[in-house]
C-alpha cells in the first residue's frame, strides 16, 4: 500500500507544478486580453446571430478586436450574473451581456459599481423613447437598447372573413371590440380567439402598458396595484375573455407555439419576436395579418401599441470595457446599414429609429398577405408608452397570478387588488 | 385473488405514469418540432436529421466529453474517500466520534443554494493564486462534490454489518491498516460500492447549478447546460432538444442497467 501513498504524493506534486505553469500563462493572457471582449447572450437564432453580425460589421473598424459570443440560456445568465456579482468576484464575467428590460433595474440598483456608464457613447434620442426608462438610472444610460418588444395583434384572416369580418375591421379596436369579434369568430368557426398560460400574466402586462401604467409607480419601486385603473380594467377584460369562452388554457411555451400552429386560435396577441414561429408552419402561408394591438376601454391613456419583452445590451466594468463600449456604440448604436442586415438576416426589429428609412423595413412579406409588417412594427414602437419597470417585475407578478385565479373564482376586484398591494408592499421591503 | 387484480393495478398504473415520459421523450426525437408540440405520439423518420442539427448548433462531443471526465473523476475520488471516511467511523473507537459524526449529518440539512455564494466566493479568492482550482475550471466543479455527508451516512450504514472478525484475522496475518482495508474490506463490500458509484455518478452526470455558476467558457460546458441552452430560444428546436435529452440520458441509463443487479444488493445493505 506504499504504493497508493507514492502514487498520491506524486500527483499532488504534480498538480502544484501544472498549476504554477497555468499561473504564468494567466498572467500573460491578461495583459492581451483587452483585445478580446467576450459576450454573453441567449437564443441562438435571434440574440447570438445578431451579435455576430455585428461582429461583421464591426471588422472594417477595429479588425484587431477579437469577440468571442458566449450562448447562455437567460435564466442561466441571471443566476450567473447573481452568483459573481453577489460574491464579488468579476473573475469570468463577461464584458457584455443581455438583460431583459424588465430585470434591467434591479441589476443595475444591486451592483451600480459593475456597470459601465454608456451615457455619450449614443444618442439616446435616436432611439425608442419607451426604452429609455428601464436600461438607465439617476439620469446616466448604461444600457445600450436593442430589440423591441412591440406588440401586434396576428389574425388569422380566413377565420375572420368566414365571421364576415375584414381586416380593416379590426384595426385600433378596443378589447371589447375584441371580445365582439371574438364571440362571432367563434360560433362561425368553432376556434377560439387565444391560448393563455395561468401562470403567465403577459397579456395584462401588454394592456398596461398601452395605458402607460405598470405594477409599480413612476418611482419604480413603490406598488401600484390598489386603485390602478388600467390594472383594474386589464382585469375585468381578462375575466371577460375567459367567461366568453375565447381561450384555450396551455401550460407552457410549447403548447402555445403549437396552439398557433396548429391553427387552433384566430389570433396571437403578442411580441413581433413570435414572427419566425408563426411562419414556421408554411402551409399557413397568406392567411395571416399583423393588426395594431387593441387598447383598454375606458383609459383615456390608451393606446394602440404596447411591448412584451426586449432587452439591451450592458457593458460590465471589467478590463476591456472601453472596447466593448466602442464595440456597441458602432454597430448597435449608429449603424443603419447594420440594422438592414440584422432585419434582413434574422427578422430584428431595432429601437434605432433612424434604420426605419431603411430599405429591409419596407420591404412586404408575402407570408403575412404581403403587408408590410416590420414597417407597421416599426411605426407602433414610437408610439409604446414609457412606464419605469422598476424592481420585482416578476416578484409582483406572482402575486397577481395567485389574484387572478381568487378574482375568476368570484372574489370582488377591489379586493383582490388590495390585498395583492399589501402583500407586494409587504414583500417588497 | 381480487387482492392482487388490485396491487396489478396500481402497478401498471404506475408503470405507465413513469415510463411515459421515457417514451415521450424517444419518440419526440424522432419527430420535426412542429409535430412535438403538437403532441405526436407515433415515432418519426426525423431522427438522423434532428442529430445533424444538433450537431451542427452546438459542440455536442466536447460537451459530453466533460461531462464524463467530471463524473469519473467525482466518481472515483467519492468512492475513495467515502467509504474511507465510512469506513473509519464504524471500525475505529474514539469518543469524539458521534459528535463528528452527527456534525456531519447536520450538514446534509443545508441546501446548496445558501452554499453558493459563499462557495463561489471561496473560489474566486483562490483563482487569484492557483488558477487551476479556481472558477472556471473542471477542478472547481469536482472539488465541492466530491464527496458527501450523505455517502459517508451510506458507507457507515453499510459497514455496520460488516463481519469484523474478518478484518481481526486479516491484522493477525500481518496486513497494515490500509491493507486490511484495500484487501479486504473493498472486495466484500463491491455491492455497496456499486449503489454509491451509481448515485454519485447520476448525480454528478445532472448536476446543474454548481457547473452553471463557476463554469464560464463554452469549451468547459457539460451536458446539463449545454442542454439548458437548446431551450434558451424564442422559438425552440423541440425535436433536437429532444434528441440531446435522450443522448445525455444514454450513459447514465447504460450504467444503471448495467449495475442494476449489484445497485439493488447494495441498497438492501447485502454483505456475501
Amino acid at each position: 500500500m506504499k504504493k497508493v501513498l507514492a502514487l498520491f504524493l506524486v500527483s499532488i506534486l504534480l498538480l502544484t507544478a501544472c498549476s504554477s505553469g497555468s499561473k504564468d500563462k494567466q498572467a500573460s493572457g491578461e495583459s492581451k486580453d483587452t483585445k478580446e471582449i467576450t459576450v454573453w447572450a441567449w437564443d441562438p437564432n435571434f440574440n447570438i446571430k445578431a451579435m455576430n453580425l455585428a461582429k461583421e460589421a464591426y471588422k472594417s473598424e477595429n479588425p484587431d478586436l477579437k469577440i468571442k459570443v458566449v450562448e447562455n440560456a437567460q435564466a442561466d445568465i441571471v443566476q450567473k450574473l447573481n452568483t459573481s456579482l453577489s460574491s464579488g468576484t468579476t473573475k469570468g464575467l463577461p464584458n457584455i451581456v443581455l438583460i431583459e428590460d424588465y430585470r434591467a433595474q434591479s441589476f443595475l440598483k444591486a451592483y451600480p459599481d459593475m456597470f459601465q456608464e454608456l451615457t455619450g457613447s449614443f444618442n439616446p434620442e435616436d432611439f425608442a423613447q419607451y426604452k429609455m426608462a428601464p436600461t438607465s438610472l439617476d439620469g446616466k444610460n448604461y444600457g445600450l437598447p436593442f430589440d423591441t418588444g412591440v406588440t401586434g395583434l396576428y389574425v388569422r384572416t380566413d377565420y375572420l372573413e368566414k365571421a364576415g369580418y375584414k381586416v380593416a375591421d379590426l384595426q385600433n379596436i378596443d378589447w371589447n371590440k375584441y371580445i365582439e369579434i371574438g364571440k362571432k369568430v367563434k360560433a362561425a368557426t368553432g376556434k377560439v380567439m387565444l391560448t393563455q398560460d395561468p401562470k403567465d400574466l403577459g397579456l395584462i402586462r401588454m394592456m398596461i402598458q398601452s395605458s402607460g401604467a405598470w405594477y409599480l409607480k413612476k418611482d419604480g419601486v413603490t406598488p401600484d396595484l390598489a386603485g390602478n385603473a388600467a390594472l383594474k380594467e386589464a382585469f375585468k377584460t381578462y375575466k371577460e375573455i375567459l367567461d366568453a369562452d375565447l381561450v384555450k388554457p396551455v401550460s407552457d411555451w410549447s403548447q402555445f407555439v403549437a396552439g398557433f400552429n396548429s391553427g387552433d386560435v384566430a389570433t396571437v396577441p403578442t411580441g413581433n419576436w413570435i414572427t419566425p414561429s408563426i411562419k414556421s408552419e408554411a402551409s399557413q402561408s397568406g392567411k395571416w395579418a399583423v393588426v395594431p394591438m387593441p387598447k383598454q376601454s375606458g383609459i383615456a391613456s390608451s393606446v394602440n401599441a404596447s411591448n412584451l419583452g426586449g432587452s439591451s445590451w450592458y457593458v460590465l466594468n471589467v478590463p476591456g470595457k472601453e472596447k466593448a463600449v466602442d464595440f456597441l456604440a458602432k454597430t448597435f448604436g449608429s449603424n443603419v446599414d447594420f440594422y438592414q442586415t440584422l432585419n434582413k438576416e434574422i427578422g430584428a426589429i431595432g429601437t434605432y429609429k433612424p434604420a426605419a428609412e431603411g430599405e429591409a423595413y419596407k420591404a412586404s412579406d408575402d407570408f403575412f398577405g404581403g403587408q408590410k409588417i416590420i414597417t407597421d412594427f416599426a411605426n407602433w414602437t414610437e408610439q409604446i408608452p414609457q412606464v419605469n419597470y422598476g424592481l420585482h417585475t416578476y416578484a409582483i407578478e406572482d402575486i397577481l397570478a395567485v389574484g387572478m385565479q381568487d378574482y375568476l373564482k368570484g372574489k370582488d376586484l377591489d379586493k383582490v387588488l388590495e390585498d395583492a398591494q399589501k402583500q407586494a408592499e409587504e414583500q417588497i421591503k | 385473488m381480487s387482492k392482487r387484480i388490485f396491487s396489478y393495478t396500481v402497478l401498471i398504473i404506475a408503470s405507465i405514469v413513469s415510463i411515459f415520459p421515457f417514451l415521450w421523450m424517444i419518440v419526440s426525437s424522432t419527430n420535426k418540432s412542429v409535430d412535438v408540440t403538437k403532441g405526436r405520439l407515433l415515432p418519426g423518420t426525423h431522427f438522423i436529421e434532428n442529430l445533424q442539427n444538433l450537431l451542427n448548433t452546438v459542440d455536442l462531443i466536447p460537451a459530453l466529453i466533460n461531462s464524463t471526465k467530471i463524473s469519473i473523476i467525482t466518481t472515483v475520488l467519492a468512492m475513495l474517500i467515502a467509504s474511507l471516511a465510512g469506513y473509519g467511523f464504524e471500525i475505529f473507537k474514539s469518543r469524539t466520534k458521534d459528535f463528528l459524526f452527527n456534525f456531519l449529518l447536520l450538514s446534509m440539512m443545508i441546501p446548496f443554494a445558501a452554499l453558493m455564494v459563499p462557495l463561489f466566493r471561496m473560489f474566486g479568492t483562490i483563482s487569484q493564486s492557483v488558477p487551476i482550482i479556481g472558477i472556471d475550471t473542471k477542478t472547481a466543479v469536482i472539488l465541492p462534490t466530491v464527496t458527501t455527508a450523505f455517502l459517508i451516512f451510506f458507507f457507515r450504514q453499510s459497514t455496520k454489518m460488516f463481519p469484523k472478525e474478518i478484518l481481526e484475522a486479516g491484522r493477525i496475518d500481518g496486513l497494515t491498516e490500509l491493507g486490511v482495508f484495500f484487501r479486504i474490506y473493498v472486495p466484500t463490500m463491491k455491492t455497496t460500492y456499486a449503489a454509491a458509484a451509481i448515485i454519485t455518478f447520476m448525480a454528478s452526470w445532472n448536476s446543474y447549478l454548481w457547473p452553471l455558476v463557476i463554469l464560464q467558457s463554452p469549451e468547459n460546458q457539460t451536458i446539463p447546460l449545454l442542454i439548458s441552452n437548446l431551450g434558451s430560444s424564442y422559438s425552440p428546436d423541440f425535436g433536437m432538444i429532444m434528441t440531446a435529452i435522450v443522448i445525455a440520458t444514454l450513459p447514465a441509463a447504460l450504467i444503471f442497467f448495467i449495475m442494476q443487479k449489484h445497485f439493488v444488493a447494495g441498497m438492501m445493505g447485502s454483505v456475501k
